[in-house]
């Protein structure tokens, strides 16, 4: 075969940017997952300058106003100690944005990391790691979080006491990072499994794709290949669970706090309120309805947005 | 087939064993003394009688080493013994066939109302693709998926008690033929009813796209029966194989459905475990909700090869 | 290779038409609104005619066919035109109507078997479906005529066949059954859409065959879709040739490759390779690709690339005029036309 001379005409080709624009085009027409994208921001939003524009400290009890109905000067009424049901939801947003974020942050860390690994290495490694996906996977996992946030939970309270006691370093006093610490780290133990799962089957899928094996008969480099070829074609379905992860997480958040395992009280977290709320929902339903609704709409929002990239990214299933 | 069921079992085996040291080894070194916890929590001022309390300890051999302790444990759950509550002192085997059959009926209603309801809903939106009723169910789908357990229940309970004054509040278990199962059931059902409309509804607009649904239609099926026979068969294999995820969607909604709802299985029993750091029947659970999972994903990979006559050979061939 | 013709009378050009498609226009809906793909289409086939439909891939052969008989997603419409099949317009029917055409007045076979059959359903029942909805068969007769057609395209053994799943046969043979569905219920007119593109050479050839032979015995009319001209040159009565959604060129099979009239036609039997030719000779190709749908050029569809364009090609759409065998070749060119006037 005659090597043919590469010809330097410009032939019309679409930027590469046109996947990401297109997938932004679809997501624009879809009307649920704009609404989601728009409750997503607000939220967001909400999480940063919140608790600077709310009209009470979510801290500040008037003992004298309690159990209020909602009203103009308390949007959502007051609780049992007369603190502004309000500033806590708003300032929950910020506990429920960082613990979804850290969260998703360290699942994807783990399962993107674990997947990849499995997918490129193959043999035993992969086996290991399928077998710590499948074992993680086929546990009523909620069920072992508890456990291990429960049972670890009054120990390192007690140490934390005990040094405090020894050293009466203030640092020690600060359990709300112990909370916090526990219900990110349990969290994400369960939550991986999904990322490593999904990062390994595009990885394996990508790899034997036909595209591919042209990108390595061409000669470019294994870098290249991966970062022109393989991150960008994995990256559609891992933003897709990452967005209905976050919501997953925030849920997942509050029935920690429900089971009596989440973020303590004070810190104002949805589910702190929520389980809360349920003790007295026959009387005072505004305490339970506040927090479950901006809940729910949050998670709602985030499957909306996670359903509407789906159908965005993956144009082949979108038809 | 045996063969098959067999290895998979074997295969179950050391994860669980893994699962259950996990939570053994976070019993010895994280609640603290069970001694202690139960004393503590008892009327009287025994816990402060040391030397009663390394006599119990040394009856309930709870001053071996870990590893020992833990391989007694396993010795005897092979021989059927669960061991004792820590705080109620009863059996824990007892404890789990009084609560057991109240979940497990329920999770098989759950999946049975999911199987009617999801599959036609997930069919109807995808037959409707991007019109009122396709955004409609998937929209309520997700809506329904966001919703958890413990909110939509009590919700659902003052609705109904606004709706009809008289009747009385849905608390308590009175088996599956009792109108009192119907909340519970229901929001029970949220969950899995949304993650298989979603599931259908994908897999139905994907084998629309395929050629031999225009192949039916070209052969002049009634539309209908391009439906039932031609879309709703493949659409099956994939749905059926959630039936894994649908279980541990159903095993972890049943612990906040059953303590709302005050039913007496296995979800409400895992709380009280959980609050009284009862770790004989957190293991129990763990092991029961475990071996759960692990049957309907065998129950699955059985089915497997009757729903799609391709995954036969390559069974066999295996 | 012409030859086959003569076993049969060649249906002349003026016996009754089955199908006749006139002004046809299919819109595509795309983010940017509407498009056409199809723009006025004209063709037409006589009772036991067998009409080939020629072009490249993308250019509206299948999609006219298709469509008509509303087999396409519903982003895709027929807007315009009619399309009468016995004296009827399709077009005008319901769809309760138009199903007791597909597969009982029309059969269809199409391109790749492998997906076309349903994978999780025996062939015999696939193949007693158009019996019972449009014969009104039991099922205990319909199995019974299934095995008679499995006999029929030729699949040995075929009654042990009928509960064998379409993964357990080989592609040939699938390719058979899919015949034997689109001639179950004896149509009056088979639509074949490339039904040899996924298939091995030599299988090739003895599909087209078989449904040569199926035709003369059962005397339907055939519209076989291809893009491989030299392929059906034994099998078909006439030709069309379609560019961009619209016929250039009609002519009886031997006119069209003793004489190919329209630019792009002679480029089509230009890319055939020939033993004749020299091991060094280049194949020749057409330059440039097909218009896109919804920018389609003012003037011919074809004159951007057209090594004969004029003036006037990118002016006005040329009409499909007479040139021969008594007005039954007919192009849709200029130049080809004006070539016939100074002769």
């Amino acid at each position: 075969m005659s090597v043919v001379p590469m010809t330097t005409t410009p032939i019309e080709i679409e930027p590469p940017v046109s996947l990401w624009r297109d997938a932004w085009h679809r997501l624009r027409r879809n009307k649920l997952a704009v609404f989601g994208l728009i409750i997503v921001i607000v939220l967001a939003f909400t999480a940063l300058f919140g608790p600077y524009l709310t009209p009470y400290d979510f801290l500040s009890q008037d003992l004298n106003g309690r159990n209020l109905a909602p009203s103009l000067s308390h949007l959502f009424g007051t609780d049992d100690l007369g603190r502004d049901v309000f500033s806590r939801v708003v300032y929950g947003t910020r506990t429920a944005f960082l613990v979804a974020i850290v969260v998703t942050f360290i699942a994807v860390l783990i399962g993107v990391t674990l997947g990849a690994l499995a997918g490129f290495f193959g043999g035993f490694l992969d086996k290991a790691v399928m077998w710590l996906t499948d074992m993680t996977m086929s546990i009523p996992n909620l069920l072992l979080v508890v456990v291990i946030n429960a049972s670890l939970k009054s120990p390192i309270s007690s140490w934390m006491e005990a040094r405090y006691l020894a050293t009466l370093n203030p640092f020690y006093r600060e359990t709300i990072w112990v909370d916090f610490l526990l219900v990110f780290g349990s969290m994400a133990l369960i939550s991986w499994p999904p990322y490593a799962r999904l990062v390994r089957a595009q990885v394996l899928s990508i790899r034997s794709r036909p595209y591919i094996t042209a990108a390595q008969a061409l000669g470019l480099t294994n870098r290249i290949i991966l970062m022109r070829y393989v991150v960008p074609n994995a990256l559609g379905p891992l933003i897709v669970a990452v967005s209905a992860g976050l919501g997953t997480a925030m849920v997942l958040e509050s029935a920690f706090s429900f089971l009596g395992v989440g973020v303590n009280p004070p810190t104002p977290s949805w589910g702190n309120m929520i389980s809360d709320g349920l003790r007295v929902w026959q009387h005072y339903p505004h305490l339970l309805a506040a927090p479950a609704a901006v809940l729910g709409l949050a998670s709602v929002a985030f499957s909306f947005l996670g359903d509407g990239l789906n159908d965005a990214l993956n144009p082949r299933g979108a038809k | 087939m045996l063969r098959y069921i067999t290895t998979r079992f074997v295969v179950w085996i050391p994860s669980v064993l893994l699962v259950m040291l996990g939570v053994y080894a976070l019993a010895y070194y994280g609640a603290g003394d069970p001694i202690k916890l139960i004393f503590l929590r008892a009327p009287g001022d025994v816990a402060y009688n040391p030397e009663r309390i390394e006599a119990i300890r040394e009856s309930a051999g709870l001053n071996r080493p870990f590893l020992v302790q833990f391989c007694s444990y396993i010795w005897n759950l092979l021989h059927g013994n669960f061991g004792n509550s820590l705080s109620s002192g009863r059996s824990v085997w007892a404890m789990i066939s009084a609560a057991a059959p109240v979940s497990f009926k329920l999770a098989l209603c759950s999946v049975i109302l999911t199987a009617v309801v999801a599959i036609p809903l997930g069919l109807i939106a995808a037959l409707n693709q991007n019109t009122r009723t396709d955004y409609a169910i998937l929209g309520s789908a997700l809506f329904l998926w966001a919703i958890p357990a413990y909110v939509a229940g009590p919700m659902l309970m003052v609705l109904l008690i606004m709706v009809l004054p008289g009747s009385a509040v849905p608390y308590g278990w009175g088996g599956v033929f009792d109108v009192r199962i119907l909340l519970p059931l229901l929001v029970l059902s949220f969950q899995p009813i949304a993650l298989i409309v979603r599931q259908t509804r994908a897999a139905v607009i994907e084998v629309l796209s395929e050629d031999f649904v225009r192949t039916a239609r070209a052969k002049g099926v009634p539309e209908t029966m391009v439906a039932l026979r031609h879309i709703l068969r493949p659409v099956l294999t994939p749905v059926v194989t959630q039936l894994g995820l649908i279980m541990i969607t159903i095993v972890n909604g049943a612990i906040f459905v059953e303590l709302v709802f005050g039913l007496p299985g296995l979800g409400r029993l895992t709380v009280q475990a959980l609050t009284n750091t009862d770790y004989p029947v957190i293991l129990a659970i763990t092991l029961i909700g475990s071996f759960l999972v692990m049957i309907s994903n065998l129950l699955v990979d059985v089915l497997y090869p009757l729903l799609d006559p391709r995954a036969n050979d390559t069974r066999r061939s295996r | 290779m012409m030859m086959a013709n003569d076993i049969r009378p060649v249906p002349s050009a003026a016996s009754e038409r089955l199908l006749d498609v006139k002004g046809l226009t299919i819109e595509i809906e795309t983010r940017n609104g509407p498009a056409t793909i199809v723009d006025g289409i004209d063709l037409h086939v006589g009772k036991g005619e067998t009409l080939g439909i020629v072009g490249e891939s993308g250019c509206g052969k299948s999609l006219t066919m298709l469509s008509m008989m509303r087999l396409l997603p519903n982003k895709i419409r027929v807007t315009k035109g009619e399309a009468n099949f016995a004296g009827r317009d399709l077009q005008k029917m319901s769809n309760s109507e138009l199903r007791k055409v597909r597969g009982g007045d029309v059969g269809f076979i199409f391109q790749d078997p492998m997906t076309s059959l349903n994978p999780v359903m025996r062939i015999g029942q696939q193949l007693a479906e158009p019996l019972i909805y449009h014969r009104g068969m039991s099922k205990a007769e319909a199995r019974k005529r299934a095995g008679e057609l499995l006999k029929l395209v030729g699949i040995p053994g075929a009654e042990d066949r009928l509960d064998a799943y379409p993964h357990e046969l080989s592609g040939g043979m699938r390719q058979r059954v899919m015949i034997a569905i689109g001639l179950a219920c004896n149509p009056q007119l088979l639509i074949a859409d490339e039904p040899t593109t996924a298939l091995d050479v030599t299988i090739q050839a003895q599909i087209v065959d078989l449904v040569k032979d199926l035709r003369d015995k059962l005397g339907m009319s055939v519209v076989w879709i291809t893009h491989d001209l030299a392929l059906i040159a034994g099998l078909v009565d006439r030709i069309n040739v379609l560019y961009a959604g619209t016929v250039v060129e009609d002519a009886p099979v031997d006119a069209l490759f003793s004489n190919p009239s329209h630019p792009y036609t002679q480029g089509l039997l230009a890319s055939i390779p020939k033993l004749s030719d020299e091991r060094s000779a280049r194949l020749s190709s057409i330059g440039g690709t097909p218009p896109e749908p919804g920018r389609r050029p003012k003037g011919c569809p074809f004159a951007p690339r057209c090594p004969l364009a004029e003036a006037v090609c990118h002016e006005r759409v040329p009409s499909l005029e007479g040139i021969g065998q008594n007005g039954a070749h007919r192009v849709a060119c200029f130049v080809a036309q004006r070539k016939l006037e100074a002769a």
